[in-house]
């Protein structure tokens, strides 16, 4: 079985956030809601000032914090080692957000739609889920089942994002891992998350 | 020019998803599972019965703080890994437990070995209702200040102060047998003792912590929190009743008067509260990098 993972090279991040409206397009996830965000940050000074980015989304730990404080089951890891969450079992205690190292969970407290007071055609079909739950990214598990690649991997104009198999050497994103010597966030929490990041 | 991992050191971040609802219920869990345990040893069935109503009170506060509250059984479903699972099960032995034992002690039965065995699952249930929440906070890898072993200490050292101080406040309205306030005052002194030693280790412990558990300690000792942190838990909640009832404590014609007991109570179960309060709101998550 695979477990899947995600290199993302910061040398080639433009800060486009085309991730960012690829993921809102294919979840419909309410305002407030990102599965995935790109931070950035203005360093250095004028002269040289400049703006550096940071994509960031859930980090699919091999032993996610998350999973074992939910009191409920509705945060999941599957054998492809894809972390999910069953809107229909959370009871929005919130015990995963705190417990999550990344903040890469949201609360979608109350309704709310991009239009007032009402939702279009599109978000009427797409969101199948209630409010007062937590909400995070699923890597596109159901574009994965189909053996497409997540949104965000798919939209990237500069191709910064590679996902694959981790456990596979041969594969794309672990020999770029290798190579690149790429690091996940936080490693010292000792989560082994399935994000890593190619930094120079 | 290529992007630097290193230069998104960006600022720890305060927690901010628990705030009065969660930090009402550990003040009132805590507390209700306290007074019971002193009410079961003192066989006083109303003050166990009191000590329940505050649990159950504390409990429909957490449950108000749910997203989705008419789901909150489900909750009970993962206590294999879950803290917050296995509260809900000492949450309901006690409730079941202890409402056997006020039954009993109200109809003064002897149910035999069952007494006994009623008895000393209640007192287990109410010793675990005191400590899980510790135990919710203390495992905790992204918020370095709950990431102590003392909590779960801290926080049945707080609980037990609690009762006993609901328990007090009730003695005048509760019927007989009379309380021994004047026995109570001089645990309290040792519990607020003890309070202030876990609290200060605690502190201590987490100054050579990671680099968010270093920023809650500015919080609560420099910060916007050391007000209520200095003046209010450790001033107003320890100190303060540990000068006013110290002296007089231990003296041979020490007499208890209400309207005093009820002060020091007031200031310890307002520290109490406080102390939890700034655990919740001081919790800081660690850089991402």
């Amino acid at each position: 079985m695979a477990r899947y993972g995600m290199v993302i090279d910061l040398n080639i991040c433009i800060g486009c956030n085309a991730c960012t409206m690829a993921c809102k397009a294919e979840h419909a996830t309410p305002p407030g809601v990102f599965y995935s965000k790109v931070l950035e940050k203005e360093v250095g000074k004028y002269p040289a000032a400049r703006r550096v980015f940071l994509p960031v989304l859930c980090n699919h730990c091999k032993n996610p914090a998350c999973e074992e404080v939910c009191p409920t089951g509705a945060t999941q890891k599957r054998d492809d080692g894809i972390v999910t969450i069953d809107h229909e079992l959370c009871i929005g205690c919130r015990s995963c957000m705190e417990a999550c190292p990344y903040g890469a969970r949201t609360f979608h407290k109350d309704e709310a739609t991009y239009y007032v007071n009402e939702k279009t055609p599109f978000e009427e079909m797409k969101q199948n889920f209630a409010n007062g739950i937590v909400m995070k990214c699923n890597f596109c598990a159901d574009r994965v089942d189909q053996g497409l690649e997540p949104a965000c991997v798919q939209t990237c104009p500069t191709e910064c994002r590679i996902f694959g198999d981790l456990d596979d050497p041969k594969t794309k994103v672990s020999r770029i891992i290798a190579e690149k010597k790429a690091r996940p966030l936080l490693a010292e929490k000792g989560l082994e998350p399935s994000v890593f990041y190619v930094g120079s | 020019m290529s992007a630097q991992l290193d230069e998104f050191l960006i600022d720890v971040k305060p927690q901010k998803e628990w705030g009065w609802l969660v930090i009402t219920y550990l003040f009132l869990g805590g507390a209700g599972a306290g007074l019971f345990m002193v009410s079961l040893y003192m066989a006083h069935p109303w003050a166990e019965a009191f000590g329940l109503l505050i649990l159950i009170l504390g409990t429909l506060f957490l449950m108000l703080d749910l997203g989705r509250p008419e789901r909150f059984w489900r909750a009970f479903f993962r206590a294999r890994s879950s803290w917050i699972s296995r509260g809900c099960y000492f949450i309901a032995a006690l409730v079941l437990l202890g409402g056997l034992n006020v039954l009993i002690d109200f109809t003064v039965s002897d149910w035999g070995i069952l007494t006994t065995i009623l008895r000393v699952g209640a007192v287990a249930a109410a010793v675990a209702v005191m400590i899980y929440t510790g135990f919710v906070l203390s495992p905790s890898a992204a918020i370095p200040f709950w990431n102590s072993t003392f909590f779960p200490i801290i926080f049945f050292a707080y609980s037990l102060l609690a009762g006993i101080d609901f328990l007090i406040l009730a003695s005048p309205i509760l019927p007989p047998p009379a309380i021994e306030v004047a026995q109570l005052e001089k645990i309290q002194f040792g519990l607020v003792l003890l309070c202030l030693l876990l609290v200060m280790s605690h502190l201590s412990v987490m100054s050579g912590s990671a680099v968010a558990a270093r920023k809650s300690i500015q919080l609560l000792t420099r910060g916007k929190w050391a007000v209520l942190f200095i003046g209010g838990v450790i001033g107003i909640g320890l100190v303060v009743p540990l000068l006013l009832a110290g002296p007089v404590l231990w003296q041979a014609s020490f007499q208890t008067v209400f309207a005093v007991t009820a002060v020091l109570a007031l200031l310890r179960l307002f520290g109490d509260y406080l102390f939890r309060f700034l655990v919740i709101r001081a919790g800081l998550y660690d850089p991402l990098l």
